[in-house]
């Protein structure tokens, strides 16, 4: 064994646990000194993100990585909490199961939002983290590496990621860029102040959006909301004018009736001099006489014609799943194979020594024999020797090669010590 | 490296923008990380390939360089593939190539149909001839980016009615872009058209006056389909600029382009296949030439014929 993980997601641990064990930058800096001095000579790599809190553990050559429970009890213990309490809900995995389950949490697959991109960040600063505070080491660099390189491959050979899964961000990205080219030049009005107004506000605004209006039945709502998002509020007797002058508008408003009648629109309608109008109409009920969707120029949006997308877009990631598993599964078994691989290097290190050695001396010999030989010749004579040493080694190097996909490859390399007398 | 130059022939690349209209299919059908490289890359081997091919042929024929109907077509089709693929490079998650590619080969296997022999010139016509061939010729490629904006805009807008996200790999630019571009495309078209026949006149009136021609051929069925065109497109820019203040208005401009790429399209074919007294030899009594593949729809009325054909009476 030597890597290791322990840790718990939103799968497994409660929220008010998971908020107690969870580790802000400077004290995961703090718990990565704790841990260098703890387990000298091990690497360490501690992910917290507010779903997650993971600790990876690797150690080279043949001392073992800290036991999954000195883990347990090394996470409790830097945040303070009974290691009773963490262990029946954190979870361990050694060698391929931990290299498989960092390359899906990098890759997204394990995220409470599938496929969702910022984790691939946040391993990133886990590693760099680590790099800073020296617990970072060979093993752990090729495996984090090797986690962002399958999360790349992730996101660009499937679309697990591609498509947005929250209502604002669908209504924006899908809907009104696909109506308006940009917004700064655009009007966009917000009728009431829902929950949803805020999140599509900063959607609107990250897009280009500067010209907004509030407008609410109370007029110091409607003034308080603006000042914050640094829009503008209007009197809602003024809703005719302002849908006149609207290219955009979001409503989401407490309101039991529509609050734009199809008798209302219609009036604005004549005055708005044929610009399309888009309606994000996030209320429920509707704010919007639904038969004003219908009109020329109007494209407008109920919530649930945007969670009807929102469902397609999740469903289309569930169907990606199976393809980014497999990713996942290829590259684990890439890395472990390598990582089995480079156990071997000592026995081929030595093997390809003595093989040098014993052909030096045979040169040596020879030429002191053939003391007529030009320099070129003897050049000739040592490279050919050379490439005799490559092709012999060859085989066994590909066997070794081969074996270390399916695990450490102890069997071969022993009957390599024993064959070429090579000590450990 | 010219021996390789003269060895590119057209085939070389149709077959690299028929790969790059195939990737750009696929995106329809499977995701692929790789893909987009090899669609840009076969695209621009055969823009490259394309430009080499009708500069080798502006350097090497004898007649004034790129003046044959054969030309004209693919020159036409450069254009449209030029257009193409910067779009797609630009703009990479809208399948521009699909709509594009398609008209880029029909050009080419409307050059493969037509004349390659140039269209005789003297000094005093080569400069209107290269005005009016010109006109027309930003006429046409207007009218095509046009159709395709208006095809684009249709698509989606029925994407936007029927609520849907759009589909992975088929991202259109947004209506307020294509709608802008469809209208100055028409606006452009009918000015380049209109450019484009008042020129012919002049060209027209130029040989007259030398004596090539004993009148003008008002009545020929290039010049009448040409002058329909014109007509057609202007009315067109007309209907679209009125048409740009009502809530429906994109809609009737998406349909107005594809109309008018209907009517260029007949247009062109009527000149592949229909008989014309446009561009053969002035003086030249007897029936008419035939058909066609001989003739170029927007091209220079011009005094002496390309080559003998059945039917011509010298």
């Amino acid at each position: 064994m030597t890597l290791a993980f322990v840790g718990g997601s939103h799968r497994t641990v409660p929220m008010e646990l998971r908020e107690r064990l969870a580790f802000s930058a400077e004290q995961a800096a703090v718990a990565l000194r704790r841990f260098r001095q703890r387990f000298p000579g091990r690497e360490g790599v501690l992910l917290s993100t507010c779903n997650r809190v993971e600790l990876y553990a690797a150690s080279e050559h043949d001392s073992e990585p800290p036991a999954p429970r000195q883990l347990v009890d090394f996470l409790a213990e830097c945040r303070g909490i009974d290691a009773a309490l963490l262990a029946p809900v954190l979870a361990g995995e050694n060698d391929q199961a931990a290299v498989h389950h960092l390359f899906s949490v990098a890759s997204g697959l394990d995220s409470m939002v599938l496929g969702e991109p910022q984790i691939v960040a946040q391993v990133k600063q886990a590693w760099a983290l680590a790099q800073e505070e020296q617990t970072a080491g060979p093993l752990t660099g090729g495996m984090f590496q090797a986690a962002l390189r399958t999360a790349k491959r992730v996101a660009t050979e499937t679309a697990i990621g591609r498509e947005r899964l929250s209502i604002p961000s669908i209504a924006v990205a899908d809907f009104a860029r696909g109506v308006f080219e940009r917004f700064d030049d655009k009007r966009v009005l917000l009728v009431g102040a829902g929950k949803m107004a805020h999140e599509t506000l900063r959607y609107l605004r990250d897009a280009g959006a500067r010209d907004i209006v509030i407008v609410n039945r109370s007029m110091a709502r409607a003034e308080d909301l603006a000042t914050r998002l640094g829009a503008r509020a209007a009197r809602f007797s003024d809703l005719l004018d302002e849908l006149v002058r609207a290219d955009l508008v979001v409503s989401t408003t407490g309101a039991t009736e529509p609050v734009v009648t199809l008798d209302l629109f219609t009036g604005a309608e004549r005055r708005r001099g044929g610009r399309p109008l888009l309606v994000l109409d996030l209320a429920m009920p509707r704010d919007f006489d639904p038969r004003i969707g219908a009109r020329p120029g109007v494209w407008l949006y109920s919530i649930d014609d945007l969670g009807a997308a929102c469902d397609a877009n999740r469903k289309t990631r569930q169907r990606e799943m199976p393809g980014a598993l497999a990713i996942v599964e290829e590259e684990a078994q890439r890395f472990m194979g390598d990582l089995h691989h480079r156990s071997s290097a000592p026995v081929i290190e030595q093997l390809r020594a003595g093989w040098t050695e014993t052909g030096e001396s045979e040169l040596d010999r020879l030429f002191r024999r053939l003391p007529g030989l030009d320099d070129t010749a003897r050049a000739e004579i040592r490279q050919s020797f050379q490439r005799y040493a490559a092709k012999l080694l060859h085989s066994p190097l590909t066997s070794l090669r081969n074996e270390s996909h399916s695990g450490p490859p102890h069997g071969l390399l022993d009957a390599l010590r024993r064959l070429f007398d090579l000590k450990d | 490296m010219a021996e390789i130059v003269s060895r590119i022939s057209v085939v070389c690349f149709a077959a690299s923008y028929a790969v790059a209209l195939a990737c750009e299919g696929s995106r329809l059908l499977f995701r692929s990380g790789i893909r987009g490289a090899v669609m840009v890359g076969f695209a621009a081997a055969g823009v490259l390939a394309h430009t080499l091919f009708l500069g080798w042929r502006a350097a090497n024929e004898p007649a004034v360089p790129l003046s044959s109907a054969y030309d004209w077509y693919l020159l036409a089709a450069w254009l449209l593939a030029c257009g193409s693929l910067w779009l797609t490079v630009a703009n990479p998650r809208t399948p521009t190539g699909l709509f594009m590619l398609p008209l880029v080969l029909s050009l080419i296997g409307a050059a493969e149909m037509s004349s390659r022999a140039p269209f005789p010139q003297s000094p005093a016509t080569q400069v209107w001839g290269a005005i009016h061939g010109s006109f027309n010729l930003a006429a046409s490629v207007a009218v095509a980016f046009g159709a395709i904006a208006g095809m684009m805009w249709l698509i989606q807008a029925g994407r936007l009615a029927r609520k849907q996200a759009p589909a992975q790999g088929f991202r259109m630019p947004s209506l307020e872009k294509l709608a802008r571009f469809t209208g100055r495309s028409a606006t452009i078209a009918a000015w380049a058209a209109a450019a484009g026949f008042a020129s012919g006149i002049v060209l027209n009136a130029v040989n007259r006056q030398q004596g090539l021609l004993e009148s003008i051929p008002w009545n020929d069925p290039v010049i009448l389909r040409m002058g329909a065109l014109v007509a057609w497109l202007v009315t067109a820019a007309l209907l679209e600029r009125a048409a740009s203040r009502r809530p429906d208005g994109p809609r009737t401009i998406a349909l107005l382009s594809l109309v008018s790429l209907g009517v260029l399209t007949l247009s062109i074919l009527w000149g592949l296949f229909g008989a014309s007294r446009h561009g053969v030899p002035p003086r030249q009594t007897g029936p008419l030439p035939m058909p066609a593949a001989e003739q170029v729809m927007l091209t220079v009325a011009l005094p002496t014929a390309p080559a003998p054909r059945p039917g011509v009476i010298r």
